[in-house]
Formats: C-alpha cells, structure tokens, sequence
C-alpha cells in the first residue's frame, strides 16, 4: 500500500478528511478549549489579530498587510507573512486563524494547478475565490475563522475577492479586514482613486496599515507589501512600522508618519526636538 | 435571540498541560534545539527526566511541548510518517518537507487539536540552518529563533534582545551580526534555560539541547564542550550531537 | 462574520447571534439517529474507587504498594480489593481510581496474554511492552472522550532491566525512579525521592519494604479514604512475588496533646 502510493495513501483520497472529537457539539467542544476570549485561561491559544488591505486600481492590485500575531494580549510573533502566494498570479490574506488560512489557501493553489492541467488555462480569480468560498462554506458552523482576501490579474485585469469563513464572497475594489481594519480605512477611503500612479498607490497602503499598526494593539510590527500586475505578483518591501512612524518609509530620516514633527515647536508642550530613532 | 446550542453537562477534559520550555535557533550552518526534561502536572513534578526533544532524521530535530501524551503521539506519528518516505524514496525527507508535513497532520486535527507547540530544527537542503516553528493547528513559518512552552514569555525577549539584537544600538563605526557562532548560542540557549528555571515553576532539572551540523562543517565551536555525545551514524552528511546538562531542582 | 475587533481570530460561535446576522435558520438534524444513542454510559465520573499506589526502584529490582480498600464515595466499601495485579512473569500493575474499569483492564491484559501464550512463539511481554500497551489503550479512550478512569503504575524486572512506569485516564505516561498515585503524590511522593533518589541501586529489599511501609502509614493517617490493610509487590529477577495482606502497625498517642484531636472537651 505505501509502496503504490508512496507513503501518501492519506492524501491519495483527494478530500482531507478531519478527525472529530465525538461529543454532541464538536464546535462547543472547539471553543471550550481554544477560544482565549471566553476563557483566558484556556490552554490551546490560536494567534489572531491583523490588519490586512487590498484595492484595485488602473495599476492592478496592491495588497498591504502587518505581521503581528498577539494570543491573548501575548505577541506571539512580530514576523508572521500574511500574504499567501498562491501561486505566481494569485495572493491571499491571511486574517483570522493563521493555520485555516494558511492550509485551505494551499489547499486552493493545488486545485487552481489542477484547472490549469485540466482546462489549459489560468483559472480567474472570481472561480478562484468562489472555489475557496464554497470550501469554507461546508465547514459552516465548525469554528473555522477567516477573513481573506483573494488577489490576481486575470482575463478580466485586476481582480479581487473578498471571502470569509462564513461562506460570504464579495467582489469589490477595496477591502480591508481584520481588527485594525477601521483604521486602515479611515486613511484609504480618503485617498484613493481608480487612477493613483503606482508609487502613489504603494505609499496609500503602507501609510493605511501604518495608521492601523499605529492605533490597534492588535497590529504592528512591520508591513509587508505586494503588487500584482499583468504579468503576475511581485513583493514591494517590508517596513518596519516604528521606522515608518519616525522616519518614513526612505532612507532619509525626518519624513515619519507620525505627527510628532508637525507639532514640534507649536503647542504649549512645546516638544523638545528629538532626533529620529529606529 | 436563536439558539441552537446543545444542553450542556459536565464534560470530560482530555487535554492537560505538563510544563516546560522549548527552543531553537539557527545559526548560519548548523541549528541548535533544546528543552528541559521536566514533566509536571499542576504543582506536582511527575520525572525529572521527560524528553521533549526527539532526533527525526540525520538533519532534523523536533521539540515538542504542551500536553505530553499528545506530544508523544505526535512525535510517534510524524516518525511513522517519515519512515514510510524512507521506504519508499530510499532517502530522508527534506526539512521544508517534514515542515509541511508537519503542518497537514496537525491541521487533520483542526477541529480536536493535539495540545502541542511544535519547533522543527535542523538543516535545509541548501546546507543552511533552519527553525520553524507551529501552533497546534498547523500554522507555521521559517524564522531564526523561537521559544515555546511555559518560559516562553520569559525566554522570548531575551532571544529577541540577544538574537536578533532588538533594541540594541552597535557600537559607532560597528554592525550587529547575522549570524552568531556555536559557542555563542550556546551559551545563550544555556543561560535562557537556567533563567528560566529560576523564575519559573514548570521549568528545570535537566535540560538536553541537540546541534545539527551542516553537511562538511567541522566541529568547531564543539571541541571543548563538555559531555558532548554524537548520534550521527556518519562522518558525511549532516551530524547530530547532543549536550545534557543539569538545571536547579526546586 | 463578526468584524468587531477583539473577536478577530476566534473560534466562531454560531449559537450566539447577537446581531442577528445569521442568515440560516437553525436547520433540523436530519443524521440517522441511533435508538440507544442517549442511554450510552460513559465513564464521567469514577464510582468505586482505589486511592494511593506507590512504586520505587531499589536495588534488585522494584518494589510497589497499595492498600485493599475500594471506596464508594466516602463510604469504606470493599475492604479486601487487590489492587495490585500480576500479569505474565515480569510484570505487576497497581491501580487507582475506578476498580471496574480496573477488572475491564485486567480483562483486556488476560485476552492478551492468552493471545501471547498461544502464540508459543519463544516471545514474551515484559513490562516495557504491557506500558507501551497500557499507554495506548489508555490515549485511545481518551482520545474517544470515554476515558478509563484510573492511574496505572507498571512495575517490572526483565532481561536483568527494573523499569518502573505511569500512565492514566489522559494517557500521560513517565518513568521515574519513584512514583506515587493520588493522595500519594501529594504525601508519599516527597518521602519517597528522599529516601530512594541517589540511592536506587543501594537500596536492600528491606529498607524499600520500610520506606514503602512509613509512606503507607502516614498515607493512612492522613488519607480518608485509605486503609491500614495493604499488599506489597516486589519484582526481581526471580519473578513477581504479592504479599498476602498486611497490617500497618498505627500509634494514636500524639492525639493526646492535640486540642481538638484526641478525646479532650474542651
């Protein structure tokens, strides 16, 4: 048997099948031990906490993540990459459970493989992005959690899908999610249009979830930006989001975020002018 | 409001939490993976000698950490797992290999997790040295260094302090490293252990920290630590060594 | 999905609906029902129960105790229990917690036995192998969420090797050079490491016969539901050999003096 199939006979059968805990309510059970906001004292703590963006423009799609990932008020990890790659043309989010995001997003890039071996072409983001959506869907009610959003450029230019674990799929042109979302909107809805120039647009998303990294506890750390264009995904940059805030996002100390350097001189504090530090 | 929630009754617990810590981190050519040997169970000490850290290949160390018995089953499972790839490739899985492997069979339990923070260490295809570190359903990610269990809060910031050099400021005209050599992070992993052990209850009596040295990398840096024992079968390919040390007992 | 904040990332609850943002009505369970379903017993709880065991390691060998009491709750119920079982040549285990689970292992391990005789294949289990059984049986139903409610010590000498072993209802298992069950853990236990840490391959037959002895009367002064009536097993080289049952020798005279204790008013 091993032999045949290499030692994968599990993963032979195609579906994933998922051990179920045999109590009346397997979702009771799951958030009996897993969920820290019930009960901060349960043992099995999985990370949350995000801030993610996406948005469409004459450009293709930008997409703009943090990295932090707090388990109860713990960070868990200041370094956690939230944008999946998919494959060379698609990008998901990751916002939510790390681990349902990371594995059906995997998952998804298999299946999309398999519809370019079948079909002999790219499969579009919208099939993408329904296929992951009807995934999660017959999985309702079993305590997945996850947000994400799906990004590529396909027959159709730029496109992007918001999908949730509660089987909710959107179309649309901007979308952020997660627990800093409000603050990354409040900054993006501001400033966006449909014709941004490319630098422009990156600077609109690091400075959205700068904004968020800046207001959330939940968010920080760094920022990790992409950009898909015709020809597939490329990675922009991470920024650190405490060198955002002093000094921006170039070389060149002084140009931060933050407010401090317009106030400097001009309230009643009076703040003394401090140089700018990592 | 709808409701349709089960009546509830007292329930049965299957999980417990045994103590500990765990820890790696990888340097440029080779990766260290340590963990106290201490097993308890609320204020008591079941042994003193429990190991958390178990040698999967010639050039991969797991360090497992939570509720031991699913530990165990775990470590139990992921051996089967790699044996069965033996047989049938007649070679060792890769790290990055085990690492994904890792993560599909703790996402097979997604929705009746193992208790169990998994750090998988060891050498990379491309000779260098790996971490990557797992929550209990499956979520994972490549870094230098990371600490889990019951000292993790402890051990953490210190590792980011001395590591990664988080707030630090090199000396003008200096840079910090990258990499840092053996002895050095050894005797980091050592001084965050006995750290640990004095600050928290769960963590102590013994410790174990496996090096997994890179294919053609001497043993230097190894030389002249004390009671260093080796567990690799050949002089080629990546070596393993295991240093045991004593922690407090209170 | 819930949007605000601090919920970001939890396990989802969708019998709560504060909101109301569920779209679906609750829909009816419609999975084939078993007749007997509801009248299934699980073991939730222990019923009779056995407390302390304990187990050391001395110098020829191990040596393990336990008193003959099984109680129901607090009432002192059966007073001539065994508690400690021998199984093949090599190997004895000592039981706490629920006594009918006890006797449906005990069941188990002389299927197995008679399995392994039948076999006549020149193999036989030693205790490492009965741990390794135990341990997977107990993971088994825990892992099922029908646990057998006990704590198991597995004592044994094979192949010139002692090993002493634990394992309960969780299927956590160690191995220690002392090992106490129960009320035991938390009384004998730190008795125990005293006398026999250091010392496990000094120690005569004797002196582990009185370490195990003191431990059992301190445990029966202070231990309400244990017995002054006890067994002890001792493994060796020679095989597995169960004392009929002892009586600890107890002294109530410091009671005297303790206001509140002994048989003084006021």
């Amino acid at each position: 048997m091993w032999g045949s199939q290499a030692g994968f006979g599990s993963l032979v059968k195609g579906v994933p099948s998922f051990v179920i805990p045999s109590v009346p309510d397997p979702a009771a059970f799951l958030r009996l031990h897993t969920d820290d906001h019930a009960d901060p004292s349960c043992k099995i703590k999985i990370q949350h906490g995000t801030t993610t963006l996406a948005f469409r423009y004459q450009g293709g799609v930008i997409v703009a993540v943090d990295s932090r990932a707090t388990a109860g008020s713990y960070v868990a990890s200041g370094t956690v990459k939230k944008v999946i790659e998919i494959n060379p043309y698609l990008l998901g989010t990751m916002a939510g459970g790390a681990a349902d995001c990371q594995y059906w997003e995997t998952y998804l890039g298999v299946h999309c493989r398999l519809h370019e071996l079948r079909n002999r072409e790219r499969i579009s983001v919208s099939a993408a992005s329904k296929y992951l959506s009807n995934l999660v869907y017959s999985y309702k009610g079993m305590g997945l959690s996850m947000g994400t959003m799906i990004c590529g450029w396909d027959k159709t230019g730029p496109a992007l899908f918001y999908v949730d674990s509660d089987g909710t799929r959107l179309k649309g042109n901007i979308f952020s999610v997660g627990s800093g979302s409000t603050f990354a909107y409040g900054v993006l809805d501001q400033e966006y249009r449909w014709d941004l120039p490319d630098e422009e647009a990156q600077e609109l998303a690091r400075r959205s979830i700068y904004a968020a990294g800046h207001r959330d506890a939940f968010s920080g750390n760094t920022c990790n930006l992409y950009q898909v264009k015709e020809d597939g995904w490329q990675f922009i940059g991470n920024y650190d989001i405490t060198k955002l805030h002093y000094d921006g996002p170039g070389e060149a100390p002084g140009n931060g975020y933050g407010y401090d350097i317009r106030v400097e001189g001009q309230t009643s504090t009076d703040l003394p002018a401090t140089a700018g530090q990592a | 409001m709808d409701s349709i929630a089960h009546p509830t009754q007292r329930q049965f617990n299957p999980y417990s939490d045994n103590g500990g810590t765990i820890l790696a981190i990888a340097g440029a050519d080779f990766t260290v993976i340590a963990g106290d040997t201490r097993q308890s169970e609320g204020y008591s000490i079941q042994t003193r000698y429990a190991p958390k850290v178990f040698p999967l290949t010639d050039r991969a160390v797991l360090a497992v950490n939570g509720f031991a018995a699913d530990g165990n089953m775990f470590v139990k499972k992921v051996k089967q797992r790699l044996e069965w790839y033996r047989h049938a490739h007649s070679k060792d899985m890769p790290l990055r290999a085990i690492a994904r492997l890792i993560q599909t069979m703790l996402y097979a339990r997604r929705f009746f997790p193992f208790y169990v923070y998994n750090i998988l260490g060891g050498i990379e295809e491309d000779g260098t040295g790996a971490v990557y570190s797992f929550d209990p359903v499956g979520s994972y990610e490549r870094e230098a260094c990371r600490a889990a269990g019951a000292a993790q809060s402890l051990v953490q910031p210190f590792l980011d302090n001395q590591i990664y050099f988080n707030n630090q400021q090199p000396a003008p005209g200096t840079s910090h490293p990258v990499h840092l050599p053996l002895p050095t992070i050894l005797s980091i992993v050592i001084d965050s252990f006995t750290g640990a052990t004095e600050r928290h209850i769960e963590v102590g009596d013994g410790l174990e920290m496996y090096v997994v040295l890179a294919k053609g990398r001497g043993v230097q840096g190894l030389e002249d630590v004390r009671g260093v024992q080796e567990l690799s079968v050949t002089e080629e390919g990546e070596r393993i060594f295991v240093i045991r040390r004593d922690l407090k007992k209170d | 999905m819930d949007h605000f904040p601090a919920n970001w990332g939890r396990p989802r609850n969708d019998a709560i609906d504060l909101y109301a943002t569920h779209l679906l009505h609750p829909r009816p369970n419609n999975r084939a029902k078993d007749a007997f379903a509801d009248s299934v017993q699980r073991t939730q709880q222990p019923i009779v129960t056995g407390t302390s065991v304990l187990a050391i390691k001395f110098k020829d060998g191990i040596m393990m105790a336990a008193d003959n009491l099984a109680s129901y709750g607090s009432l002192a119920r059966f007073k001539d229990v065994q508690r400690l079982q021998a199984f093949g040549d090599y190997t004895v285990i000592g039981a706490s917690g629920d006594m009918s689970d006890f006797q449906f292992i005990q069941r188990l391990l002389d299927d197995i036995a008679v399995a392994e005789i039948a076999a006549q294949d020149g193999h036989d289990l030693g205790p490492v192998e009965i741990h390794e059984y135990m341990s997977q049986v107990m993971y088994g139903r825990r892992s099922k969420l029908d646990p057998l409610w006990n704590s198991l010590i597995i004592g044994g000498f094979k192949d010139g090797k002692r090993f002493l072993s634990y394992v309960d209802l969780l299927g956590t298992t160690y191995t220690a050079s002392t090992i106490a069950t129960g009320y035991g853990g938390y009384i004998a236990q730190p008795l125990l490491r005293k006398a026999v840490e250091g010392y496990e391959d000094v120690l005569t037959a004797e002196q582990a016969r009185k370490i195990l002895e003191d431990s059992m009367r301190v445990l029966f002064y202070r231990d309400a539901r244990s017995l002054n009536k006890y067994q002890l097993a001792t493994i060796t080289a020679a095989g597995v050999q169960i004392s009929d049952s002892l009586h600890l020798e107890t002294s109530w005279d410091f009671a005297e003096g303790i206001r509140g204790y002994g048989a003084q008013t006021q």
